[in-house]
């Protein structure tokens, strides 16, 4: 276990945190669980680093995949999850399709993920997305620039989605509600206020 | 056989082996020993540690003398592993060694049931008890001896190839080595320098390629290919063909009577000939006749006409006057040779590296291959040693070295295994780079330098003295910038946890080997295995490794996996060894297990000779009958007549009806007969 040192000031306690990795700071489950879910065989992984050299969101943001896979086969379950840049992939699967070990990255961001929302664990801006698609049915919703501009360009405000027939969206609602994501971003929101 | 003989009493020894943990670990050994003291005709069941030590093996000499044994069962390991042993074991107690019947309790028992401990004690015990059945019929057996022709074969014409022959031909065999090029050298004649020496290649290979074609023992046979083969070790007829080649040798032409006629090598039909297509040998970066010799340094030095593109317009013909070396009209010509024992020595190709899109090779000029490099910075290369982009032909500055490229690769796309030697010659690449470009600098993207061999990891230090740059990350991707034509390489540093940008000028891929393109057909003549990924299988990956499941057929070199230089002369040097055992023996012992026909059954009716995948039946007349007969060195024992004949009249000796009736009956029974 990681050794604690009481040295009165808050911020010295911090600067000198023990930083090692300690085996019982650790869960060994952690991998397994996220290869269940992720159904993939993450602990092959052998830190090549083809995945972050094809991604797009690593050399705009501190986002490295190769290291969330190094941590997750580590079993450094609250350094993952509670960390920001789990929420910087966006799904290209790059990573997946140049794999040379045949691994599929995304998927395994995409499982501890899942186990962050368990934890609540989720940045707001996911949250309120799944707001806007509940009430909407689009992530990103028509508005009125982008009507203007469709209108310009001849073609109707509203594309042919739940916009121009929102009698579909009960159905996108029900999906949600079975899951209770709804509910659950709801909640959140409502606790981060 | 068995009906003609006085039936005897048979008494069993059943001894079990703990092998350390092996089987202890998951079998309850004493259990298995009691439960075979209970057997029908067991006289004596003991157990022991190891019982292929010299102690256990003496439990078996005693117990056969002091009870009287008929038959023995050791349960243990593979039959593969220790069969022979046990066999010796028998033998020296004064039983004949095939009354010995081996129960595999630990390949497919302890090592597979290694949680199931009860279960696992149960198909012990059914193993032992189907070997005891068997061991009560047991007969004496008495292998066959044949004479072993006093000649070998090695096929393939690389370092490997050369040196295995070079090595039968020195201790007095007679060796034929057969090459399907028109020159002998194989890849490494193709190579610039060696790791970790940087000797030239082809200055430590050329003395070698003179030595064969000297050598008074090999006969060497340039552009032939195997076409059939058949027989066993000790006899293998060998059908060649040997491809139409165009040219005469000195002696082929004084044979039609044109004496001191035949090529003489002047090269003045190449000069004429007016066809011209890439060559080859230089990977397609130079272009070359279609008479043609690949370099200058070819062994033997004789040209050949490539059929496929010669136009037949004669000016060779008639350049080549009165030495007459040239026939237009030339035909595949075959022969077959006798041989005792073969060595297969087929080496490798590149894996074809463009199957990887995102590295871009074919589609962007300045990503070449190893190689390719070798080649251009070879002083005997196209661009006569000087390295330039394919693109605009400028020096490259920057270049990128890109490791593993289609090895250590799962998708399917590319090859699981480490193709062993990239490592190696990336470091030489850039080494050669430093030394022949002022300011040039390599940046070499690697997983994991594996410089595993003698000197390798102290000229890895040097390379890094001189300048080399290591990045440790795999290439992810590769773009061209569409008007300077220079390489946006992308990766990640993983040491510095940070995505690279590299723009070079140039990029070597260090792309994967596979087996070359004739082995499976070659193999499948030779009835040699192989491995999943398309490797030659050796008979034992560290026992055996020159060796193959096929008797009197050996391994040299890459066609075996991956390896460098000197591993390859290494095992050339260890397979040539090998294969002169038997031709120096002068006589091979063929396991006993070949068909008997029983004559007073047999209706002569030759439905089993056309089963036999071997040839070994025939029908012969015996007092006034017609009766089968087998040719006892060319049957492999494979059962199939055995299995098929309506009469029952053909006896698989070791495996006889009986036998396998017993063992049968002793397995659905449970042990009450």
């Amino acid at each position: 276990m990681a050794v604690k040192k009481d040295y009165k000031d808050q911020v010295l306690v911090e600067k000198l945190r023990d930083r090692k990795y300690y085996i019982p700071d650790s869960n060994p489950e952690f991998i397994k669980e996220v290869e269940k879910i992720g159904l993939t065989p993450a602990h092959m992984c052998y830190q090549c680093g083809t995945c972050t050299g094809s991604c797009p969101s690593a050399p705009r943001s501190s986002y490295r995949i190769r290291l969330f896979m190094r941590k997750a086969i580590l079993g450094l379950e609250d350094e993952i999850l509670t960390d920001p840049d789990l929420w910087l992939c966006t799904t290209c699967y790059s990573c997946t399709d140049r794999c040379p070990r045949d691994l599929a990255p995304t998927d395994v961001i995409m499982a501890m993920r899942n186990l962050a929302a368990r934890r609540d664990i989720v940045p707001r801006n996911f949250l309120k997305t799944t707001q806007l698609i509940y009430n909407t049915g689009h992530g990103v919703p028509n508005n009125d620039a982008n009507r203007a501009a469709r209108l310009k360009l001849g073609l109707e405000a509203d594309p042919e989605t739940t916009h121009k027939y929102p009698e579909f969206l009960v159905g996108i609602r029900k999906l949600l509600d079975h899951y209770g994501l709804k509910e659950k971003a709801d909640r959140i929101l409502a606790e981060g206020e | 056989m068995a009906e003609l003989k006085k039936k005897e009493e048979p008494k069993i020894g059943v001894f079990v082996c703990h092998c350390g943990t092996n089987i202890a670990g998951s079998i309850d050994i004493k259990a298995v020993m009691e439960y075979a003291k209970t057997l029908p005709n067991v006289a004596i069941a003991d157990d022991y540690q190891y019982m292929c030590s010299t102690p256990g093996q003496n439990k078996v000499v005693e117990a056969i003398e002091e009870h009287k044994l008929t038959g023995v069962v050791v349960a243990a390991c593979s039959p593969r592993l220790h069969e022979p042993t046990f066999r010796g074991a028998t033998k020296l107690g004064g039983l004949n060694p095939f009354r010995f019947e081996m129960a595999n309790i630990r390949e497919q028992n302890s090592w597979v049931h290694m949680h199931q401990p009860e279960e696992a004690t149960e198909k012990a015990k059914d193993a032992v008890r189907i070997a005891v059945a068997k061991a009560s019929l047991l007969e004496d057996l008495i292998p066959k001896s044949v004479p072993v022709e006093q000649a070998a074969m090695v096929v393939g014409g690389g370092v490997g190839g050369m040196q295995a022959a070079l090595d039968l031909a020195n201790a007095g065999i007679k060796t034929y080595l057969i090459e399907k090029e028109p020159s002998i050298g194989g890849r490494m004649s193709q190579l610039d320098k060696t790791f970790p020496t940087l000797d030239c290649s082809q200055c430590i290979l050329t003395p070698k390629m003179v030595d064969v074609a000297r050598n008074e023992n090999i006969e060497l046979l340039t552009y032939t290919e195997v076409e059939a083969v058949e027989g066993y070790i000790g006899n293998f007829d060998v059908t060649l063909r040997k491809k139409a080649r165009g040219v005469l040798t000195t002696e082929e032409a004084e044979a039609r009577g044109f004496v001191g006629g035949g090529c003489n090598g002047c090269g003045d039909c190449e000069d004429v000939c007016p066809v011209i297509r890439p060559n080859p040998f230089e990977l397609g970066m130079a272009p070359m006749k279609a008479i043609y010799v690949y370099h200058p340094q070819v062994s033997p030095l004789l040209y050949t006409i490539d059929f496929d593109s010669c136009v037949k317009c004669n000016l060779c013909v008639d350049i080549c006057g009165d030495k007459k070396a040239i026939d237009l009209n030339a035909v595949d010509e075959f022969e077959t040779v006798k041989v005792g024992s073969i060595i297969l020595a087929t080496g490798y190709d590149i894996f074809p590296i463009e199957e990887k899109h995102e590295w871009g090779y074919k589609n962007y000029d300045n990503v070449i291959t190893s190689l390719e490099f070798e080649r251009l910075i070879c002083a005997s290369g196209p661009t006569g040693g000087h390295l330039i982009r394919p693109s605009d032909g400028a020096v490259p500055k920057k270049i990128a070295f890109v490791l593993c490229a289609g090895s250590r690769d799962n998708t399917g796309v590319g090859k699981p295994y480490c193709s062993r030697f990239c490592c190696m010659y990336s470091l030489k690449h850039a080494h050669q780079i430093i030394e022949k470009i002022p300011g040039a600098v390599p940046y070499i993207f690697y997983m994991d330098i594996r410089s595993f061999g003698k000197m390798y990891e102290e000229f890895y230090y040097r390379i890094q003295d001189e300048g080399a740059k290591f990045i440790r990350g795999r290439v992810a991707n590769i773009l061209e910038d569409p008007v300077t034509k220079n390489l946006h390489v992308n990766a990640e540093d993983t040491l510095l946890g940070r995505p690279i940008d590299m723009e070079v000028d140039m990029v070597v891929l260090a792309a994967a080997v596979q087996p070359s393109a004739q082995t499976e057909a070659t193999r499948r003549l030779f009835g040699v295995s192989c491995s999943q990924d398309g490797w030659l299988l050796e008979a034992h990956p560290k026992l055996n490794p020159c060796g193959t499941t096929t008797a009197g057929v050996y391994l040299a070199g890459v066609c075996q996996g991956p390896k460098d230089i000197p591993d390859t002369v290494a095992q050339a040097e260890g397979a040539a060894s090998a294969a002169s055992i038997p031709i120096h023996r002068g006589e091979v012992e063929l396991e006993p297990y070949f068909a008997v026909c029983l004559e007073d059954i047999c209706a002569g009716c030759g439905m089993c000779i056309n089963l036999c995948p071997y040839q070994a039946l025939s029908l012969i007349e015996k007092d006034g009958r017609t009766v089968m007969h087998v040719t006892e060195a060319k049957c492999k024992g494979c059962g199939t007549c055995g299995g098929f004949c309506p009469g029952g009249a053909i006896w698989m000796q070791h495996f006889t009806t009986p036998q396998i009736v017993a063992q049968i009956d002793a397995f659905l029974l449970g042990g009450e007969q």
